[in-house]
């Protein structure tokens, strides 16, 4: 895709920290997916070379696809891993950078309003799980309780959603600092 | 008629949002959001149809897919098989004009057996296959126009990253797209290459090469390979082949399972070649982790999106507006190739495959088409889409690559075109003949 100017990393105290709990949760998803990648395997071998394969492992893969996506969908967000189409964007921001910045800054606002949403309808079902205590997985080959996934779901997407708001922030400051429609791009 | 018009609507905002340069997941999510609430007049359907998407959407198995045959791209990537690959491919067909240009799209070829990637098959080719047919006085054009074109074998040859998408958007077996993408994948680069002895042929300055330009035809070290020498450098490759296609054909593996063996397999293999550190594996790891959860966000959101089109009941009144037009299995094709290339030019192919092919599945069924066929043709139009301006994503991963200031973005699309051209006349053979797709099934 084209070169877009994105905003600069944050650089104060707590924009650090917050950086770096997004790339720790990154770093959980991904060794939990190297986990993934040595069960399969583990009951690929184990079961067509030694008849011994590792009950429920469909189920945990099952459950694990939503905890890797929340748990890295910060650092993607992060890296400008979000899939866009941003040729047009991208010579806005450049040729108008002001439009650009303003148009930015709505675009992640409404990434912030959209992660409020998926987190916004997903708390009920947090309590409910936790109260009922419901499982996730079939009864007698693997069980696991339904709330740590919605746990992460939620975590996953408030802190997307805060990622979200650290962009729009840096959009209205590239703006104002943009001065007029012939201002320069930062 | 009001809720066929809102989804009508919505599905417009969406394009047009898209092209003005939001995240797609949010274009797809949020306006599919709005579209349910104004049908349905109540805000909490909505949000419990947001809730449900992003919980249960991607709790399936198969999803696995996504993070592990992208891992195993990555792998191959680093274990560095494309240059043993090429170098086989060139000494294979050096001696024919046009020949490294052929070498190419071979080695692309069988490289796109154990990646599933596009993006990865234009970067790795871009550094290797460009350099050395420019040393041997190949145009500029027609070098990068050849890495550009033969890198959509990476998602057509199995496995490859899309026909999952489309496997998982149309609810049919991963192992079968793949098992169906063998031949059309093969015909396409033996389309490539009759087209580059064609274009050596009828006008051998826009190809270049010796016999053009006063050179050798290919370095020595290269023309000493002995059998030996070739069986060494393809067993890596031949191996992961074996793991991957063969595991699935002989119904030993499943899809996921295959791409857990073959990743395992390819990390192996990197290991024993001295190509990766602790440090180099862990970047892999990450750098799953991003293409996992920027696909699998898209298709959670992409989920939003059908479940409006569910709720409008649009593909069903597409599908019957369709019949009253009367175009037929021709004149639906014709629409449907003509919006994936025109789409094409700006968006990515696996947010095509999710907004496009949703709305054209029932109308396909109803026709009593094949959904496996369906998928091959859908993955083939939608990839054009890569080599066209203004936004043909392996011309840009190329110019990206080569960093060379010498060649422009224009040059790419300029020699992307004749093989752009190819694959829209084998998209078209592969509709006019199904049996392509289908015989190995």
């Amino acid at each position: 895709m084209a070169e877009t100017s994105y905003p600069a990393p944050l650089t104060s105290g707590a924009g650090r920290s917050f950086e770096n709990l997004v790339k720790l949760l990154n770093g959980i998803g991904s060794l939990w997916i190297l986990a993934l990648l040595i069960l399969i395997n583990a009951d690929v071998f184990g079961r067509n070379l030694m008849h011994a394969p590792i009950s429920g492992v469909v189920e945990m893969v099952e459950i694990s696809m939503i905890a890797i996506v929340f748990l890295q969908l910060g650092d993607a967000t992060r890296v400008g891993r979000l899939t866009r189409s941003d040729g047009f964007f991208g010579i806005i921001l450049q040729r108008r950078p002001r439009i650009g910045h303003a148009m930015g800054a709505a675009f992640d606002f409404l990434g912030a309003l959209f992660m409020f949403f998926i987190l916004y309808g997903s708390w009920p079902s947090l309590v409910e799980a936790w109260v009922l205590d419901d499982y996730v997985g079939n009864e007698g080959v693997f069980t696991a309780p339904r709330w740590p996934m919605l746990f992460i779901l939620i975590f996953g997407s408030l802190i997307t959603l805060l990622l979200f708001l650290t962009f729009v922030g840096r959009h209205l400051r590239a703006y104002r600092a943009a001065g007029g429609p012939e201002g320069k791009a930062i | 008629m009001i809720p066929f018009e809102i989804g009508i609507g919505s599905v417009l905002v969406i394009v047009v949002l898209i092209y003005a340069g939001l995240y797609i997941p949010v274009a797809l999510g949020l306006v599919s959001f709005v579209g349910v609430w104004i049908m349905l007049g109540d805000v909490q359907k909505p949000i419990n149809l947001l809730a449900v998407a992003a919980a249960d959407t991607i709790s399936h198995q198969v999803f696995a897919t996504v993070p592990l045959f992208a891992m195993m791209g990555l792998l191959v990537s680093k274990a560095k098989l494309g240059n043993d690959v090429y170098q086989v491919a060139n000494f294979i067909f050096y001696k024919i004009r046009g020949g490294l240009g052929i070498a190419t799209v071979a080695a692309n070829a069988v490289f796109a057996a154990i990646t599933g990637s596009s993006i990865a098959s234009a970067s790795v080719f871009a550094r290797i296959s460009v350099p050395e047919m420019r040393k041997f006085g190949y145009t500029t054009r027609f070098s990068v126009g050849v890495v550009a074109g033969s890198s959509v074998l990476g998602m057509i040859i199995p496995p490859s990253a899309m026909l999952i998408i489309y496997a998982i958007t149309a609810d049919q077996s991963i192992g079968q797209l793949f098992i169906a993408g063998i031949i059309p994948g093969v015909l396409l680069a033996v389309a490539f290459s009759v087209a580059i002895l064609l274009m050596a042929k009828i006008s051998p300055r826009f190809v270049g090469g010796p016999g053009v330009v006063d050179v050798p035809a290919v370095s020595e070290e290269w023309q000493s390979l002995t059998l030996l020498d070739v069986c060494r450098k393809l067993t890596p490759v031949v191996l992961l082949v074996v793991v991957v296609l063969g595991g699935i054909y002989g119904g030993i593996v499943t899809p996921v399972e295959a791409g857990a063996a073959g990743s395992l397999a390819a990390l192996l293999i990197a290991i024993l070649r001295r190509c990766m550190s602790l440090a180099d594996f862990w970047e892999c790891l990450v750098e799953t982790g991003h293409i996992t959860a920027s696909i699998l966000f898209l298709i959670v959101a992409a989920s939003m999106y059908s479940r409006m089109l569910g709720v409008a009941g649009l593909p069903t009144l597409f599908d019957a507006w369709l019949g009253e037009q009367g175009f037929g299995i021709v004149g639906l094709m014709v629409i449907y190739v003509i919006l994936l290339i025109l789409l094409g030019t700006i968006i990515d192919t696996a947010s095509m495959i999710l907004i496009v092919a949703p709305l054209f599945l029932p109308a396909v069924e109803a026709l009593g088409l094949d959904l496996i066929w369906f998928g091959i043709i859908t993955v083939i139009g939608a990839e054009i889409g890569l080599l066209t301006p203004p936004l043909g994503i392996s011309c840009f991963v190329i110019k990206s690559t080569l960093n060379d200031p010498d060649i422009t973005l224009k040059d790419i699309f300029v020699g992307a075109f004749p093989f752009a051209v190819i694959m829209l006349l084998v998209l078209i053979a592969l509709i006019a003949w199904p049996e392509l797709s289908l015989a190995l099934l």
